[in-house]
């Protein structure tokens, strides 16, 4: 039951982005088009669940007052990991993501999640503590993703759904995502009272 | 607790030595055939290209002409661009290969509908936009820096010429 809600957690009730509203940089960078925010959906969670499964693993030889230095090295060393692996095989996504490739270090979800549940919890609740997060993480991006990227270019996953001229551009600039954040905060708020 | 920080580096630094080692090669090679591809893009049945050197710009020459490889300063940063240029100094194609400009506005300056006007001009051409070349709307800077980076390609090559 405990794994279950573990997992569950990081999805709907604790969603990083749009309930602890952590992460929020990589979110309005590059939520523009649904493509790029499902690419970083992967990146993050790569880096999340392994950084999360180690941290749990390594939390017992960690002594208290260095442990933020030491989960900057192990989130830093599979930021790096992923950075290259994406650089070798998946060229296109990475001239996409540029920069913010490298910035999923210092992405709050990651370091948070470390300290707040990697670090004090078993390997197994950690790993699905990350899956559940990324998953959250992957939902709130892809969909903010897929509706900057309908109204501000026509488009969804690159498919053009009616001529780009009538979008609005908008959407696709910063303001775009900083606005359908807030609305769907609020949907979200909204169905909560009702719902959850 | 130095030592033990220490030990997390160097397990670190280990990890990453071993993934860069093999992953260098893919990556360098993916950087390589991008570029080729590009050159080969716009110079559409070129074999092999050698590098010549031009003051202001890298230039690339084929038995079907040259591939310019210029920068000119856009709204929001330099705008990397390749002109095509074939023997009789007309612009092939053109390819921008790197960008910064604003999405919606000066960011469309990738697009086909601006870049295929440049096709056919040569040097006595204006190449001014409002006159010859129609401006990407809302990005008056950005078309005038590519109408300038064609300029100065056309110049490169009538200087190596």
């Amino acid at each position: 039951m405990s794994y279950w809600k573990d997992l569950n957690a990081g999805i709907i009730k604790e969603n990083p982005v749009l309930r602890l509203m952590i992460g929020l940089c990589p979110t309005l960078a590059v939520s523009n088009n649904a493509v790029n925010a499902l690419g970083m959906s992967v990146a993050v969670a790569f880096v999340l669940i392994c950084s999360n499964w180690v941290i749990a693993a390594i939390r017992k030889w960690t002594p208290d007052d260095i442990r933020i230095p030491i989960f900057i090295i192990v989130i830093s060393t599979f930021v790096t990991i992923s950075d290259y692996i994406m650089q070798a095989y998946y060229p296109e996504l990475y001239a996409a993501l540029g920069v913010f490739v490298p910035l999923i270090v210092v992405n709050c979800i990651i370091l948070g999640r470390a300290e707040a549940f990697a670090y004090r919890n078993p390997v197994l609740n950690s790993i699905l503590d990350g899956v559940g997060m990324s998953l959250g993480f992957a939902l709130a991006l892809v969909s903010i993703g897929v509706i900057r990227e309908i109204l501000g270019a026509g488009t969804v996953f690159g498919i053009q759904l009616f001529n780009a001229a009538v979008a609005a551009t908008i959407m696709v600039l910063p303001p775009g995502a900083f606005i359908t954040i807030g609305v769907l905060m609020a949907f979200l708020n909204k169905m909560e009272n009702k719902v959850l | 607790m130095a030592t033990i920080l220490m030990v997390f580096c160097v397990i670190s630094a280990g990890g990453l030595a071993f993934v860069y080692l093999f992953t260098q090669p893919q990556i360098d090679k993916n950087a390589k055939l991008t570029f080729e591809n590009s050159l080969r893009e716009v110079l559409p049945g070129s074999a092999d290209f050698e590098e010549v050197r031009c003051e202001e710009a890298q230039v690339f020459r084929s038995e079907k002409g040259y591939a310019v490889l210029v920068t000119p300063r856009g709204y929001s940063g330099p705008v990397k661009m390749l002109v095509g240029v074939d023997k009789q100094g007309e612009v092939v194609k053109i390819k921008i290969l790197d960008q910064k400009e604003t999405p919606g506005l000066g960011a469309n300056v990738v697009k086909p509908g601006f870049l295929s006007q440049f096709s056919g001009k040569t040097e006595r051409d204006k190449l001014e936009p409002k006159q010859d070349i129609d401006a990407i709307t809302g990005a008056t800077i950005t078309s005038r820096a590519a109408c300038q980076g064609v300029k100065q390609a056309l110049k490169c090559r009538r200087k190596i010429r």
